[in-house]
């Protein structure tokens, strides 16, 4: 409400401007050439003065005299004073002030309507970060719980409540950091090890590393059966090439978890996704592709219900093939996009991007012929 | 609060429309009202466009993240001059301050201008309406500042490091203040080729607009060279980067101008070429808006840049350029020329240095503009660097420096070339004698160092003959001379001030290229480098943290040869978290005028890290210079003679000087 009383009191503001002028009395005003006569007259008390001070001699304060005289002259003799009454009739300027004072609020209300947000109050920093808790976003409440920790670093809980929030939004260095605060300040726990763990490999885009790995077994050494440090550590199996041994640890896994748990599921797909791998045969060497769910699909994963699952798993599926699309040089890609298709029962798309691999690489090229070995061990073509 | 600046800027703009068309329609009917609009209007929009400024500030102080210009270009924690500076730090604030000078200046005009003839008084608020209008909706339609963001972010993303120094607070709103001041002059020569006549007052308002416009991008581009020179860690002062030269190109025209303006005042000579002059300065400020904003040049001035932008100021570019030099062709026939002189005479000299200084301008702008066509038009990418200014530029600008001391000797419309040359026969001696001196004493100099401190010694003393013969020094009593000298007019002072800064500034130019000396070692701790009878011993590195960033600094002893102990030099290397950006900032320590610089490079693989060390010598006299020609501009625009005549009553005389001696 404010802003609008605001905007109307400048906009009446702005057009009193235009009309103030037409209020007045029309002074007359004075012709150019009198404005000219006393710029010269002042030139002339300018050199009187000079002379007097003895900056310029005698002969050239009368040589500068001469000269401004014959400009006056010169002046006087072009200039033909005109009759201010002669002033157009004001019909015409007036129409074109009415013009000009509609036009102010037209065009700025216009032109405030295509670009402003006028419903969109001010948000300063500090009013948000004080105000009631509840009207905050996750985000706001975040930056509370930060500044609140900056201002009392030494705060254990704080750090632990933050660690999973910031996992969750996807600020794994944060992540990290929160969690080993957590722990520094009070003591490991299975949870805060697990977190410290998977934010670890979470920052190396999934990879279990060396430093997660630890962080994992101080937590299974804390509790035997954490199943986040089971499920990571299986994971490092499965990307060290032991792919038996991470399919028996995840099938533990399953067995281990109750029936709604979310670990349950994420472990029985891995399990699918593992004995898959077996069944393609001899290992395949493993390029620089993505080896299986991120550990952010992953975390992503536990908490969906199995529609949803499929649904990302499509998504997936669906982004690799336009990845294809756009760069078809990708062997091991067309592999996995058309394993994909394969496990998701949709056989003609297999067909498809197995003949669109086909025209990616000639027929005697190495990829072409792992496509063909693998399109065979899949039953999608006839071998003779 | 924001949406009310927002509000304002479209109003300002509507208003700036109005400014454009009703006091033109006036100037062509005669209509008084109508004429009278302007300066009401021009005021309010003003005061609009102030308002909306102040809306965009408080947003920056605020830390107000739901304003994407702040969101863009803040930080919660960064320290409050940051905040403010920021503002303008980006494109769309400092845009925003563009208009907001250019509106400033015009209720200037407006407030002032009550003694300038109606129509130019009109003609002008209204060139400048249209001029304000063009960059309003160049602003509203491409570079909002005010465009808003849902949901809000939580933390902004940190001004560029680089441009978080004071110099920011001072550099471009200084820069500005220039650029758009020379758009009043532009406005009163596109108001006079309307008017088809130029009135006695043209020139008592051009000249000071112009030497105001002068001295603020004479400090603008001084600070400019200043910030890059300790912020960048390379020690350079001026690159010849085409951005620098943007800003380069109007100073020179505009230096022109203020010349050529003079003459025109005293003696109405000059008029039509003074006028061009006007056009092509304020021409050159709106090619570097466009060049700097365009994204047709990288740098650290290109901020985001947005191909849309640079389409947009192009069409500015040509329709105010373009109109007006097509209005310039049609319509100056008509005026009528000014005075006739003798070739030597003051005038004389003026043209022959407007004629250097205008193909020092075509020089600059070849060489800014040649490497873009053919990279335009071929693809291939040149370079054209120092080498080349330093053989055009360069050449031309010696012989300009020469005549500089003859200039304020000479008499109006005919003058003794001889006579001049007598008088400042004590100058060129001491300019020789110092020449030979550092030929003597300086070992190792070249010849062509020892003449370039010649050329600037016999500018310094080309420009105190000045006063000391207007003075009579010499030829009249001690006593009577200190009288005069003390009654010299505010512009004489102003003249010689302005050559005396000029001469320093070429002294500092010419004493640290020729003179500085270099060192680049890999220091460890406990190492010691030495330069120019100083030694420095590398104390270590230590770790500070800032407000929103960290700092390696790297500890110099420093002492000299002999064993003095002179404290110590702090050189150091930041990185800005937000943006993850590293910055250098120099150690530096100033001995008289002259510096010493240390700037911290790589670390080395053996734990040690890379030192660069510069002696400059008299490096300081650069701005310094820069600073006593701003004094000269200031010191002549005080002058009491540049009051605007106006036809008065004659009891009314006494109000009207006391009024122009104040403004």
């Amino acid at each position: 409400m404010f802003f609008w009383i605001a905007a109307a009191l400048l906009t009446l503001g702005a057009c009193l401007s235009v009309l103030l002028p037409f209020a007045r009395r029309a002074a007359r005003a004075a012709h150019a050439s009198e404005h000219d006569l006393e710029v010269y007259k002042d030139q002339l008390d300018e050199i009187e003065r000079d002379h007097g001070r003895g900056l310029i001699g005698q002969a050239e304060a009368e040589e500068a005299k001469a000269e401004i005289g014959r400009r006056i002259l010169r002046l006087t003799g072009s200039s033909s004073p005109t009759d201010p009454a002669k002033e157009r009739s004001g019909t015409a300027a007036r129409f074109a002030a009415m013009a000009a004072v509609l036009a102010v609020p037209v065009v700025s209300w216009v032109g405030y309507a295509a670009v402003g947000s006028p419903d969109l109050p001010g948000q300063p920093l500090e009013a948000r970060l004080s105000g009631n808790p509840a009207n905050n976003t996750m985000e706001e409440l975040v930056a509370r719980a930060e500044r609140h920790l900056a201002a009392n670093p030494d705060d254990g809980k704080g750090w632990d409540v933050l660690g999973p929030i910031y996992l969750r939004l996807g600020r794994y260095p944060e992540a990290a950091k929160a969690f080993s605060t957590a722990i520094r300040l009070e003591g490991p726990s299975a949870g805060r090890e697990a977190g410290l763990g998977e934010a670890i490999a979470a920052q190396a885009d999934g990879i279990v590393t060396v430093e997660a790995a630890a962080a994992f077994n101080r937590a299974l050494a804390l509790e035997p059966k954490n199943p986040k440090a089971r499920f990571f550590l299986a994971t490092l199996k499965a990307q060290e090439g032991r792919l038996a041994e991470a399919a028996e640890a995840w099938s533990a896994l399953a067995a281990d978890s109750a029936a709604d748990s979310p670990w349950r599921a994420a472990a029985e797909q891995a399990v699918a996704e593992a004995q898959r791998r077996l069944a393609e045969g001899p290992a395949q060497p493993s390029g620089e592709g993505p080896a299986g769910p991120s550990a952010e699909d992953v975390a992503a994963a536990e908490t969906m219900a199995p529609a949803d699952r499929t649904a990302m798993i499509e998504t997936m599926v669906a982004g690799l093939d336009e990845r294809l699309r756009q760069n078809p040089a990708d062997g091991e890609g067309w592999q996995r996009l058309i394993r994909s298709y394969v496990v998701l029962g949709r056989k003609d798309d297999a067909l498809e991007a197995l003949k669109r691999a086909g025209e990616a690489f000639p027929a005697d090229t190495q990829e072409a012929r792992a496509i063909a070995a693998l399109a065979a061990e899949l039953g999608l073509v006839k071998t003779e | 609060m924001v949406e009310i600046g927002h509000f304002a800027l479209v109003l300002a703009f509507a208003l700036a429309l109005v400014q454009a068309v009703l006091p033109f329609l006036g100037a062509v009917t005669a209509n008084e009202r109508l004429m009278a609009v302007a300066g009401p209007v021009t005021v309010t929009g003003f005061a609009l466009t102030a308002l909306s400024f102040a809306a965009l500030t408080h947003a920056y102080v605020v830390s107000d993240f739901s304003v994407a210009n702040v969101w863009e270009n803040s930080h919660s924690l960064k320290p409050m001059i940051y905040k403010v500076s920021g503002v303008w730090g980006n494109h769309e604030g400092s845009m925003l301050l563009w208009v907001l000078i250019l509106t400033f200046f015009g209720a200037l005009v407006a407030a002032f201008g009550r003694n300038l003839p109606a129509t130019l008084r009109a003609n002008v608020l209204s060139v400048q309406g249209l001029i304000g209008a063009a960059f309003f909706l160049f602003i509203l339609v491409t570079s909002n500042p005010f465009a808003r963001l849902v949901p809000a972010p939580i933390e902004g993303r940190d001004l560029n490091p680089v441009l978080q120094d004071v110099g920011l607070a001072i550099h471009p709103p200084l820069l500005y203040l220039g650029y758009v001041g020379f758009s009043v002059c532009f406005s009163f020569a596109v108001a006079a080729l309307i008017d088809g006549r130029i009135d006695a007052a043209w020139a008592r308002w051009v000249r000071p607009w112009t030497l105001a416009a002068w001295v603020f991008l004479t400090g603008g581009i001084a600070m400019g060279s200043y910030w890059a020179y300790y912020e960048l860690g390379w020690g350079g002062f001026w690159f010849w980067d085409p951005v620098e030269n943007a800003s380069f190109m109007p100073w020179l025209a505009g230096t022109a101008l203020l010349h050529s303006a003079i003459v025109m005042e005293k003696r109405s000579a000059l008029k039509i070429w003074t006028l061009l002059l006007a056009i092509l300065t304020f021409s050159l400020s709106l090619l570097g808006t466009f060049l700097v904003r365009s994204g047709v040049l990288t740098s650290v001035h290109a901020f985001a840049t947005d191909p849309s932008r640079g389409v947009f100021i192009l069409a500015i570019l040509t329709f105010f350029i373009g109109g007006s030099l097509a209005l310039f062709a049609l319509r100056s026939a008509a005026l009528t020329p000014g005075g006739v002189f003798h070739p030597i005479s003051r005038e004389g000299a003026l043209v022959l240095n407007n004629l250097f200084l205008t193909t020092a301008t075509a020089t600059v702008f070849v060489g800014t503009l040649y490497p873009l066509f053919i990279e335009a038009f071929s693809g291939d990418k040149i370079s054209v660097g120092a080498p080349f200014f330093d053989m055009t530029f360069g050449a031309l600008m010696v012989p300009l420096l020469v005549m500089v001391p003859f200039g304020p000797l000479l008499a109006w419309k005919r003058a003794d070339l001889y006579a001049a040359t007598q008088r400042l026969f004590v100058a060129f001696g001491g300019a020789l004698l110092v020449v030979l001196a550092v030929l003597a004493v300086v070992d190792g100099a070249s010849v062509a160092a020892a003449l370039g401190i010649g050329l600037a010694v016999w500018l310094v003393l080309g420009a105190l003959t000045d006063l000391a013969l207007r003075a009579g020094i010499g030829s009249v009593g001690p006593g009577v001379a200190l009288r005069r000298l003390a009654g010299l007019p505010r512009s004489t002072y102003g003249t010689a001030l302005a050559h005396l800064g000029l001469g320093l500034t070429v002294l500092g130019i010419v004493g640290v290229t020729s003179f500085q000396g270099e060192r680049i070692v890999a220091m460890r701790q406990g190492d010691t480098a030495e330069i120019a009878g100083y030694s420095l011993r590398f104390e270590g590195m230590r770790t500070v943290k800032g407000p929103n960033f960290t700092e390696d600094q790297g500890i110099f002893a420093l002492g000299t040869t002999a064993g003095r102990d002179l404290g110590e030099i702090v050189s150091a290397k930041r990185i800005y978290p937000a943006r993850q950006m590293p910055t250098t900032e120099a150690g530096i320590r100033t001995f008289g005028v002259s510096q010493l610089y240390v700037s911290l490079g790589d670390v080395t693989s053996d734990g040690g890290i890379v030192v660069r060390i510069w002696w400059k010598p008299m490096v300081t006299l650069i701005w310094f210079g820069a600073l006593v020609m701003m004094a000269g501009g200031g010191v002549s625009l005080l002058d009491r003679r540049l009051r605007v005549g106006a036809p008065a009553a004659r009891k009314r005389r006494d109000k009207v000087a006391v009024a122009g001696a104040v403004s």
